[in-house]
């Protein structure tokens, strides 16, 4: 799982630096749902959160944006 | 050693009807990191046109401890909290949109307070504080965006505030979008000022008020891998200076209960990769977190969750999902000690103690319109349990104050 | 013999494929037409099936060309701008040719059913024509002249777009002949 994770993150850093296209702007019908969004309920992931940051020694925080329907 | 107990237990009793609140946990549950950056991001780029509204309640409810783990004659029933989370967000002008968080809990219950050898040489006991009435903690924030063709910038602040406990954070976070938005950095610092003043201050004859520093950043690089797919990483680090014991816990030290006594700083970093695919002929969606987390206290920590978003019938989406966590133990962490330590840093509290944990859930989500608006209605349920035996390596003596709840959650969100 | 380099592992060869299919796809850079530009043709079967749409069918008009899909927000606000556009200049001077890239154009059908203009899609769920015109975000539109020239290209859509919108026009409607 590890190992498929790290390539994972590989994948990104490699299509990111080196300006791969991927995706054009009017091809993002499926990113654009809100079941892709990185927090689809996010009431639900603050308050998830904060349980779990009350009862576990890690920390609050649910990341970055990005993806979505980018759209002006 | 009984009679010093019963006299504990008295005194915490007289500390609960006076409305003492287990203002930490409280605090801790749903803490002011509201509005430090890079947290309750509704950077949901589908919002970013219309005004959303959204309610959630929410009843946490924990399980009571069992008799074998608490010491004779103890409280057992543990926290039951009504939570309310109301959400706004519109846009001022075409370039600035504002969001609005407020929450308001009301708890009840017994908590953790120290934890005693077992006399019949078995695994040690937890004693309980008495039970609390009715605590309220209320807490605000305000995030403002500004808009860019190519990114974003939001200024954000919040407030927290219990009887014994009063919290500020604010924030800065943006983000910048590259390759047709294919990849989104993303970046935030934020802080939070706290202060406690916990009721009955002489008791552990300490000062009347605690304060506690906080300053966080995170780093983020978003990529879309594919037109169903998508992956994140973020790094976060945050700093904790001051005050950072549980005023409410105590430790046993060769036999005797002294305060909780942590180190006075913190640092702690965590990496959370999430992972977004959705399949198209399965109407479905999968979504798969991993965060790794490791301080300076000797704790490290692994997350795994998982969730898979079905649609059924355009309207009907149910969701099933999972999580397992994993941490081991801070240094100078103990159930009691029989002697004392050179770095005079004593924590029987559960939270410090090795143990896995591992929750389901079950959510579904309807669609709908009334008066041509958009509404969509949510019901979960989750069920928690922890334990040493979940741990991913093998815990000898597991802390009898490990805790599991179940909660049960409904929301509403109107989009106009 | 011995090898010279060691074995590669699965997971190293798939980055070294995903590296060069980077580099190949470096090599297409996303190209935007703008003002001045001569647009292309545009030809197309209509979302709802009756036939067909095309640019040169509206020679002599001034067009608004918009690219539009109906998982794009802005774009529940432009269709109605759009079709109160259509009602104001009327069909001898003015046209709004509509492209819809949905992937699945049920969804597009979906979406008109729920909010109905007076004015047909051009299906292009393959989205050939964005490539073509080189759209950059969603939604874009280009204010074409009676001549067949790009004026204007709008990107995204906002309510406040829609004054400077109608001012451009007008004056493309007055001043083309």
């Amino acid at each position: 799982m590890t190992r498929l994770l790290a390539f994972a993150a590989l994948c990104a850093v490699a299509a990111a630096s080196s300006g791969c296209t991927a995706v054009r702007p009017w091809e993002r019908d499926a990113l654009a749902r809100r079941d892709m969004a990185w927090d689809p309920d996010p009431l639900e992931a603050a308050l998830h959160s904060h349980i779990y940051f009350s009862k576990e020694a890690s920390l609050a925080g649910s990341g970055a944006g990005g993806g979505g329907c980018g759209c002006n | 050693m009984a009679k010093a107990s019963r006299r504990f237990r008295r005194a915490a009793r007289r500390r609960a009807l006076r409305g003492l609140p287990r203002g930490r946990v409280l605090k801790a549950l749903t803490s002011s990191t509201l509005a430090l950056p890079g947290l309750a991001s509704h950077a949901d780029e589908l919002g970013s046109l219309g005004i959303e509204a959204d309610y959630k309640y929410a009843r946490y409810s924990e399980d009571r401890i069992p008799s074998s783990k608490v010491t004779p004659g103890g409280e057992r029933d543990r926290y039951t909290i009504d939570v309310n989370q109301v959400h706004l967000s519109g846009p001022i002008t075409e370039r600035f949109k504002l969001d609005l968080d407020v929450g308001y809990e009301v708890m009840s219950g017994a908590t953790p307070w120290y934890v005693v050898p077992n006399p019949s040489g078995g695994q040690p006991l937890q004693v309980m504080t008495g039970a609390t009435i009715d605590e309220k903690r209320t807490d605000g924030s305000l995030k403002g965006t500004m808009l860019f063709d190519r990114g974003s910038a939001a200024l954000s602040g919040g407030v927290s505030v219990e009887n014994d406990y009063l919290a500020f954070t604010g924030g800065l976070d943006g983000e910048r979008y590259f390759n047709e938005k294919n990849t989104t950095l993303s970046g935030g610092l934020g802080f939070s000022i706290d202060r406690i003043e916990p009721t009955d201050a002489e008791a552990f004859g300490r000062n009347s008020e605690e304060d506690k520093q906080t300053v966080s950043g995170f780093l983020g690089l978003s990529q879309v891998l594919g037109r169903e797919t998508i992956v994140q990483a973020t790094l976060q680090y945050q700093f904790d200076n001051g005050f950072l014991s549980d005023p409410y816990k105590r430790a046993l030290v060769e036999g005797v209960p002294v305060p909780d006594a942590r180190p006075d700083m913190r640092h702690q970093i965590s990496l959370l990769t999430r992972f977004r695919h959705h399949f198209e002929t399965l109407r479905a969606t999968l979504h798969a977190d991993y965060r790794f987390y490791v301080d300076d206290w000797g704790i490290n920590a692994h997350t795994f969750e998982v969730a898979w978003y079905q649609t059924l019938w355009e309207s009907l989406r149910l969701i099933p999902s999972f999580r397992y966590y994993t941490q081991s133990a801070a240094d100078f962490y103990a159930p009691y000690y029989e002697g004392p330590r050179g770095d005079n840093h004593y924590s029987s509290d559960y939270r410090l103690s090795p143990y896995g944990a591992i929750s389901w859930r079950i959510k579904a989500e309807t669609r709908f319109q009334i008066w041509s608006l958009d509404w969509i209605a949510n019901v979960g349920y989750e069920q928690y349990m922890s334990g040493g035996n979940y741990a991913i390596r093998g815990v000898s003596v597991e802390n009898p104050g490990l805790v599991g709840f179940d909660m049960l959650s409904a929301g509403l969100t109107l989009r106009f | 013999m011995t090898k010279l380099h060691p074995t590669h592992s699965r997971r190293a060869r798939g980055v070294e494929v995903l590296a060069l299919l980077c580099a190949l796809a470096l090599a297409s850079t996303a190209f935007a037409l703008s003002t001045g530009d001569r647009a292309p043709a545009v030809k197309g079967p209509r979302l709802d099936g009756k036939g067909e749409l095309s640019l040169e069918a509206q020679r002599g008009k001034v067009v608004y060309l918009d690219f539009w899909a109906s998982w794009c927000k802005p774009c529940a606000v432009s269709l109605p701008a759009l079709d109160a556009f259509r009602k104001e200049f009327g069909e001898k001077d003015f046209a709004v040719l509509a492209v819809n890239v949905d992937q699945d154009p049920a969804k597009a059908r979906t979406f008109l059913s729920l909010r109905p203009v007076g004015y047909p899609s051009l299906n292009d769920p393959k989205g050939l024509l964005p490539v073509q015109f080189g759209v950059e975000t969603m939604p874009t539109s280009f204010l074409i002249d009676r001549h067949g020239v790009i004026r204007q290209v709008h990107r995204g859509f906002r309510k406040e777009d829609i004054p400077e919108l109608r001012a451009a026009i007008q004056e493309l409607i007055r001043n083309g002949r």
